[in-house]
Order: C-alpha cells, then sequence, then structure tokens
C-alpha cells in the first residue's frame, strides 16, 4: 500500500497543534479507506465463478388433471426442435427419425430409478405391441453425461435408441423448446448430485408431430395402447 | 363358629386366592415386551448396464413387533456404496431425489421401496445386472442390525 499522501505531508514539516483534528489526518485516513476499498474490491471480484447452471423453469404447457397419466395434442402439433450431439458424437436432427414413431425422453445417467423405470416401460410398451419405435434420451446433465457416458448408457438399450448431449447452452434451449423444467439438487450422497427434472415421454407420429405426453408412472399397457395408435393401421 | 361356617370360610378364602393368583397370571400374561420382528418380501432390484451411474433395487418391509426400526442403508458385493433414497415430487412439474439417512420403519406398518418412491441405490456397479441372476444385499436396521436378502434382478 502507498501512503504517497503522508509521505508528501511528512516531507513538509508543518506546525500542528496537538489534539486538533488536522487536514494531514483526514487525508492519511481518506487514503486508508481508499486503498482499503480498493483491496476488498479486487478480493469480492476474485470471488464466485464466472458462470454458473442457472436452474431452467418452464412452465408446464398443459395442466393435466389430477392422477391423469397423459396428456394428447389433437390436432398433434409439429414437434419442437431438436439438433444436439449424438453418443457417437455426430450431429443429430430429430427430423431424420421421421417415417416412425419416436419417443422422446429428458433423463441424466446419474438417474437410478425414475429414468431406468420410464425407459424400462417403454421398451416393454414397444415389445408389447410389435410396433417399432425409435428412442430419443436427451440428457440435462451435460456436465457429466458426455458423448461417450450417452454411448455405453443407450447400447445397452439398443439400436433403436439415440443418447443426445450438447453444451450447457445446447441443452437449456433444448429443455425450454420441449417445456422440460430441470435443476441441479443438493446431495450428500456417494452417486455425486440427482436432478430434478420433468419426466414426460413425449410420442411423436412417424410425420415428426407431437401426439402425447406420457407421464412417469403410465405404465407398459398405455404406452403400447398410444404408440399402437399413433403407428396406425 | 362351627367348623361349617369355618370350612366355608376357608373355601372362599381360597376361592379368593385363585381368582387372585388368576388374575395376576392373566396381568403377568399381557404386561408388554419387546417384539422385534420384521418381513421382508419381493426384493427386486433392475437390471442395469455396469456403467450407468447407479442401479436400484427395491422390497417391501413390514414391521410385525411392536418396536419401531429404521432402515440406515445397507451394502453389496453388487456395489461399492448402498444408499436409501427417495424419489419425490420437486415441484413444477419435475421429480428428483433425495438421500434418506434414516427410512423409519414404525412398528406395525408395512413400508415398501418401490419405484418412484424410496428405493436403495447401488452405487458404482461392480458389474451389469442382468436379468434373471440374483444378488446379496444386507439391509442396515437400526434396530435389528444386519439382515441380508437375496435380490432377483429382472427388467421390472
Amino acid at each position: 500500500m502507498v501512503m504517497t499522501g503522508l509521505r508528501s505531508t511528512q516531507r513538509r514539516p508543518r506546525p500542528v497543534r496537538a489534539g486538533r483534528l488536522h487536514l494531514t489526518h483526514l487525508v492519511s485516513l481518506a487514503a486508508a479507506v481508499l486503498c482499503a476499498g480498493v483491496l476488498l474490491a479486487g478480493c469480492a471480484a476474485a470471488g464466485p465463478p464466472a458462470w454458473t447452471m442457472d436452474p431452467v423453469m418452464v412452465e408446464p404447457v398443459t395442466m393435466p388433471p389430477l392422477g391423469a397419466r397423459e396428456t394428447a395434442y389433437d390436432p398433434p402439433v409439429p414437434a419442437p426442435p431438436l439438433r444436439l450431439t449424438d453418443q457417437d458424437g455426430n450431429p443429430f436432427d430429430l427430423e431424420s427419425l421421421r417415417g416412425g414413431p419416436v419417443f422422446v425422453y429428458f433423463g441424466y445417467t446419474h438417474c437410478p430409478d425414475v429414468c431406468p423405470t420410464t425407459l424400462a416401460d417403454v421398451r416393454a410398451a414397444i415389445k408389447q405391441s410389435g410396433v417399432p419405435a425409435k428412442v430419443v434420451f436427451v440428457t440435462i446433465d451435460p456436465a457429466r453425461d458426455n458423448a461417450a457416458a450417452m454411448q455405453q448408457y443407450v447400447d445397452y438399450y439398443g439400436a433403436d435408441y439415440t443418447g443426445l448431449t450438447g453444451s450447457a447452452v445446447q441443452i437449456a434451449r433444448a429443455a425450454t423448446d420441449w417445456g422440460v423444467s430441470y435443476r441441479q439438487l443438493p446431495s450428500d450422497s456417494a452417486n455425486g448430485y440427482p436432478m430434478a427434472h420433468s419426466t414426460e415421454t413425449y410420442l411423436l407420429d412417424a410425420d415428426g408431430k407431437l401426439r402425447h405426453h406420457l407421464f412417469f408412472g403410465a405404465g407398459p399397457d398405455l404406452i403400447a395402447d398410444r404408440l399402437t395408435e399413433v403407428a396406425g393401421p | 363358629m362351627d367348623t361349617a361356617s369355618s370350612a366355608s370360610r376357608i373355601a372362599r378364602r381360597r376361592a379368593a386366592l385363585a381368582i387372585v393368583a388368576a388374575i395376576a397370571l392373566m396381568v403377568g400374561a399381557c404386561s408388554p415386551t419387546s417384539v422385534r420382528s420384521l418381513n421382508i418380501t419381493g426384493p427386486w432390484a433392475r437390471t442395469s448396464p455396469a456403467v450407468a451411474g447407479a442401479g436400484a433395487a427395491y422390497l417391501t418391509i413390514q414391521n410385525t413387533g411392536n418396536v419401531a426400526d429404521a432402515l440406515l442403508g445397507g451394502s453389496s458385493p453388487a456395489a461399492r456404496v448402498v444408499e436409501v433414497h427417495e424419489t419425490k415430487d420437486m415441484g413444477s412439474g419435475t421429480m428428483g431425489m433425495q438421500r434418506v439417512e434414516r427410512l423409519e420403519i414404525p412398528a406395525g406398518s408395512t413400508v415398501e421401496l418401490k419405484p418412484g418412491s424410496y428405493h436403495l441405490m447401488l452405487i458404482d456397479l461392480a458389474r451389469e445386472l442382468k436379468a434373471g441372476e440374483t444378488i446379496e444385499i444386507t439391509l442396515d436396521f437400526e434396530k435389528l442390525g444386519p439382515v441380508k436378502v437375496t435380490a432377483e434382478v429382472r427388467a421390472g
């Protein structure tokens, strides 16, 4: 800390009446306060990280009646865009899956209960209905779910499954487009942080139109019924 | 006092004693003793790739005793760590999870660990969990201590 004010004052000795508040006192006090302020401001600027993930909270598009397991789009609406990176690290566009029904689900690989339960129900429904359908699993945890992680995860389910990831900003944009809310939760688990996220499965028809939201707990029977309807004769 | 009345007095006294003894025995039999008894049914684990962040196991705990107990966690050769978690509504149409340090099992109650609710999280799976096989899970109860169960692995 450079106390130039004090030094210059001391070089010019001036008789000071003891006990009185003199200009030199004020100047040195002001200098001290200014230096302290600069130091503290520097500390504050170094503190928080440059960017933290903001929670993405979107109002649900429809408010279904209590206990409902699904909502339907009647008439069907064009599905929102979905252009992210697939499990092989390649750019992926949902429109490339036109020609057959598609399930889209937003989740994360560190999820042990909700996501595997949903994917198991979807897998069972596809098998039950006999309709070949594609499944797109989009991560809302891109920090952990990179392409390699998505590949290991969807390979387990099969060739008809695509895993999508991207940058935090790309995922946030996709989630907003699809009405998916998500946020990181605090955790004291050995598994790391959990995420809170919307748990709907979206069902699209062969023309890329949104037909149903199927809620968590819809079950394979209901999902199979809707898939059969959407696939048509 | 003639012998007949004294005999009847003795008889009445004996009867009274017998009644008192019977009541004492009944009261003794009814006095509560701690009964710790848990039934664990239907343990199963979902099929999972080894690389999944964590697997899940589910079961039903029935407390048939008169003492509350609590599930604190567990262990398994199939995973590095076993924790109890609860899936719950987190508002705005979202669902999330929270670790449960102590899952209370009140006396006379049944607590279900099932998809969308309480579950055992199997963290860092040692290997893929394949349908048809079984895994051992040792549940850690606060009062009853460790209880070993065999969970069936299935897709759903």
